[in-house]
């Protein structure tokens, strides 16, 4: 009972990691409408960022994220202004995912250049403490991550929900024509858009930093599962992808110590492909999503 | 933009540049062929070996991921079960001759498995799924090492010859890559210049009007992905083979997915030449920098990749075909063709011969259609009945469910209760479900929104319709170009359809629906927004259709053209049938004049 209860611990762990960095994700998506997939690299360039900082600069991990921060957000606006705003009238929708397929390629390959493949670790400075929580012990790391994604979520959907940015943001969502017609500019929506969710995946790798090593190729594998919590819970929606990703944490967890640790991604990636087929609207339906995804 | 901007090419000039395009291609293939023959030098062998290895593969998936327009970022997946199958059989003493055939046909199995739940995924989506399976492949060959060998992958054994595609020499090789490049090309080629190529593109560009069109398109893209399969996992044999050694993590990596998209991307996607072009431009540039910088430049073809990817769709996003194209094009640039429509149409009255028909005799049956759109309840109790060689006009206010009922007889959207039934040519009443069945019937239908196949030319959009009668493309070309003739539209030929104003956008949906040779035609105000002159034109061509023995069902706001068409009129207010019968009569009806004008005018 206590190993199962621990393997819960930490899949409900690593579901926050996997949350804070589908947060970013979806919110482009459903905003933007564009699917990134370089979304995986801004966590590896924040990761490095974070490395850079703590070894070199002698920055607590954490405190990093004061730069990385704007610094990503910087990045995603750019990548919007500079890329993707190109691209948005194409007729062809090929053309975006080929873009942030080109960003993502170039990145991983400049990681490699610049850093090499051998891995990089950011000094744990205390995180890795274990802390017992009743019958599990989780590292304190991963509760910052988790209190973290928690905060951001609930950030996100008041900055949404009431503020005059945020109206404008979801009202350019939900058409974008309409909203240009009531004055909201629309180029600025989505540059903004792009920022923000560059700016939580950059606030995600400072927290990472310490708990995984950053490597040129680390962000593949976290994209790969951020599409398939943000899917899970409906493309678009931020509570969605942070219930996904729990859900995703939980069955990498159970699936990897009852199934065989090998065998794990086969089995999130086979529950991502049955609902993309059957339910493409995400388990928690559309209601909670902050568009219409059509 | 007018009609009278648009400009048409040359023939003379497109056979020319044609033929100097075809000139270009033969020298470029000799020179992959030859130039590595004549240097002879391994390292220039492996570059080109590479280049063909690679342009098959980027051909092959361009097959789905250009003319199907399904972005597939998990093509490694057939690479790998042809890689895999090739060297798990030679182990076993099988040659892979007979190796690559076996991973081609395991590799059109799973393609059919995987990609026919996913084809309701567009786009982004799409892609999502084939990079997820990619995954569970790549971790499932990673599970069962006793197969697969896992991690630590598959040694192909040392033996030498023809027979095991392993040489000492590097001719051979070169030899191999170079007839597979040169077959799937071949494969590629075909296809787009016969009917499955047109049904794919159209399928791409517009999906509904492809199925109004009579196009199966869920079977035509299974074949296209089943092909595409094959022929990657042939490829995937023979590249194991030559690399001698094989393992989950290159054979199903989503980079080199990416790379054999990247290719056709940057060549120009969805063209027949494209993909080859893309790798001989590209490979070497790899080649040359991990042969001449060696680990220190570990990542920069990568970054180099990356780097053109971004600007190839930002500032070419056709490739390097669609910019030779862009300069070709320029240059013969002819003047346009003013005032063509006015003599083509006089013209158009021409309709060629009927088949026998017994007049009047029922041809459609509509009984008791019912709709629900949640709480809506568009459609109530709609019946009615089409005679043959007959115009039946539809009217009604905006809103009322004229184009659903619309759909629900043409099969894009299944009725709640209610039948209907449509007169086979047998003279046998049949209950078709799906809009194929219709067009197989003989039921033509236009949409009110225009959709046009974009990226198509006019001649192209209606031999799409034609394909429909006619299998052959030289057939299906004779009579789009007929129908093109007769529906004005004899200038356009060679005009893309997206460069169309709205009144010869509507007149292609005609004239891709007539090539059909329907028997029943459904037209969706055909009419809306087009001028006088042309509404007359319409009315005529229509009368024209008529007189063949089609029978017409119009939906139409213009009510001069309403009244001096139709046989028939049935009006249709809040989901129901308000009034039918003889045009003048139901026009003078009260509850018709209420339902268009409101209660005060019904006795004015």
């Amino acid at each position: 009972m206590d190993t199962f209860l621990q393997v819960v611990a930490n899949g409900l762990m690593l579901g926050g990691l996997f949350a804070i960095v589908a947060v970013g994700l979806t919110l482009i998506f459903g905003i933007v409408k564009v699917i990134n997939f370089a979304h995986g690299e801004f966590l590896m360039v924040g990761m490095y960022l974070t490395f850079l900082l703590s070894t070199k600069g002698g920055m607590h991990p954490y405190l990093t994220a004061a730069a990385v921060v704007p610094a990503l957000f910087v990045m995603g606006a750019l990548t919007q202004r500079l890329l993707i705003q190109p691209l948005m009238a194409a007729r062809d929708e090929h053309v975006q995912i080929f873009a942030t397929v080109g960003l993502s390629t170039a990145l991983i390959n400049l990681a490699l250049l610049i850093f090499g493949a051998d891995i990089a670790n950011t000094p744990t400075s205390g995180v890795r403490e274990m802390v017992t929580l009743g019958p599990v012990r989780v590292l304190t790391g991963q509760l910052w991550v988790f209190g973290a994604a928690i905060a951001l979520v609930v950030g996100l959907q008041a900055f949404m929900k009431s503020t005059r940015t945020g109206r404008a943001i979801r009202a350019t969502a939900q058409n974008r024509a309409a909203a240009r017609l009531m004055g909201i500019d629309d180029r600025f929506v989505y540059v903004l858009t792009f920022g923000l969710g560059a700016a939580c995946v950059g606030l995600g790798s400072a927290l990472i930093a310490p708990l995984y090593p950053a490597s040129p190729t680390i962000g593949t594998y976290f994209v790969l599962i951020a599409f398939v919590c943000t899917v899970l819970g409906g493309l678009g929606s931020i509570p969605g992808a942070f219930f996904g990703a729990l859900v995703i944490g939980l069955v990498d967890a159970l699936s990897g110590f009852y199934v065989g640790s090998d065998l794990r991604e086969a089995v999130v990636f086979g529950i991502f492909l049955l609902i993309l087929i059957l339910k493409p609207s995400g388990l928690f339906g559309t209601r909670m999503n902050l568009s219409h995804v059509s | 933009m007018t009609d009278t901007t648009m400009t048409q090419t040359a023939p003379a000039g497109r056979l020319s540049g044609q033929k100097l395009g075809l000139g270009a291609l033969a020298i470029l293939l000799v020179a992959l062929f030859v130039t590595p023959v004549a240097m002879d030098d391994p390292f220039v062998y492996h570059i080109f070996i590479t280049i063909c290895i690679f342009a098959a593969l980027s051909t092959a998936w361009n097959i789905v991921g250009g003319y199907a327009g399904q972005l597939s970022l998990g093509h490694a997946i057939f690479y790998g079960i042809g890689g895999y199958a090739g060297v798990m059989l030679t182990n076993l003493g099988i040659t892979p001759w007979i190796g690559m055939f076996a991973g081609a046909g395991v590799a059109a199995l799973v393609a059919l498995v995987i990609s026919w739940p996913c084809f309701r995924l567009h786009g982004p989506f799409f892609a999502l799924a084939t990079i997820a399976f990619l995954e569970v492949f790549r971790v499932l060959a990673l599970h069962f090492r006793d197969l697969t060998g896992g991690a630590t992958g598959l040694m192909i054994p040392l033996e030498i010859g023809w027979e095991w595609m392993v040489f000492r020499e590097r001719l051979p090789a070169l030899i191999i890559a170079f007839g597979m490049m040169l077959v799937c090309l071949g494969v590629a080629w075909a296809i787009r210049s016969n009917r499955l190529g047109f049904y794919l593109v159209a399928t791409r560009e517009r999906e509904s009007a492809a199925r109004a069109a009579g196009v199966r398109t869920v079977r035509v893209r299974l074949i296209a992905v089943a092909i595409s399969a094959a022929l990657s996992a042939m490829v995937g044999t023979f590249h194991a083979m030559y690399l001698s050694y094989i393992e989950p993590a290159s054979m199903f990596s989503l980079q080199f997915s990416i790379q054999i998209a990247m290719f056709a991307l940057i060549g120009g996607i969805g063209t027949v030449w494209g993909p080859l072009l893309g790798a001989v431009l590209l490979v070497p540039i790899t080649e040359f920098a991990r042969g001449a910088l060696g680990a220190e430049a570990i990542g920069l073809h990568g970054f180099v990749y990356g780097v053109v990817l971004m600007l190839v769709v930002l500032f070419l996003p056709n490739g390097i075909v669609g910019l030779g194209q862009k300069l070709a094009g320029a240059r013969r640039a002819a003047p346009g063709q003013a005032g063509a429509i006015a003599t083509e149409a006089a013209a158009a009255t021409a309709a060629p011969p009927a088949e026998a028909r017994v007049p009047g005799q029922e041809v459609m049956r509509v009984e008791g259609l019912q709709k629900h759109f949640g709480g809506l309840h568009v459609t109530n109790d709609v019946g009615f009945t089409l005679r043959e060689g007959e115009i039946l006009g539809v009217i009604g206010p905006n809103g009322a469910g004229k184009t659903t009922v619309f759909n629900m007889i043409s099969g894009f959207l299944p009725p709640d209760q209610g039948t209907v039934s449509v007169r086979a040519p047998d003279g046998s009443w049949q209950q078709p479900a799906s809009p194929g069945d219709f067009a197989a019937l003989g039921v033509g239908r236009t949409f009110q929104i225009v959709q046009p196949f974009a990226a198509m030319t006019v001649e192209e959009n209606i031999m799409v319709g034609a394909f429909h009668r006619h299998a052959n493309v030289s057939d299906a070309r004779e009579a789009a170009r007929e129908t093109a003739h007769r529906m004005g539209l004899g200038h356009y030929l060679d005009t893309e359809a997206a460069s169309l104003t709205i009144g010869g956008l509507k007149r292609l949906e005609v004239a891709r629906v007539m090539a059909m040779q329907p028997r029943v035609l459904l037209l969706d105000e055909v009419m809306a927004g087009l001028n006088q002159t042309d509404v007359r034109r319409a009315v005529d061509l229509m009368l024209s259709i008529r007189d063949t023995g089609v029978s017409i069902i119009a939906i139409e706001h213009v009510m001069q053209a309403v009244m001096s068409l139709s046989d028939r009129v049935i009006v249709i207010n809040s989901g129901q049938i308000i009034a039918q019968g003889d045009p003048q009569k139901v026009v003078r009806d009260p509850q018709v004049i209420e339902a268009y004008l409101g209660k005060e005018f019904t006795h004015a």
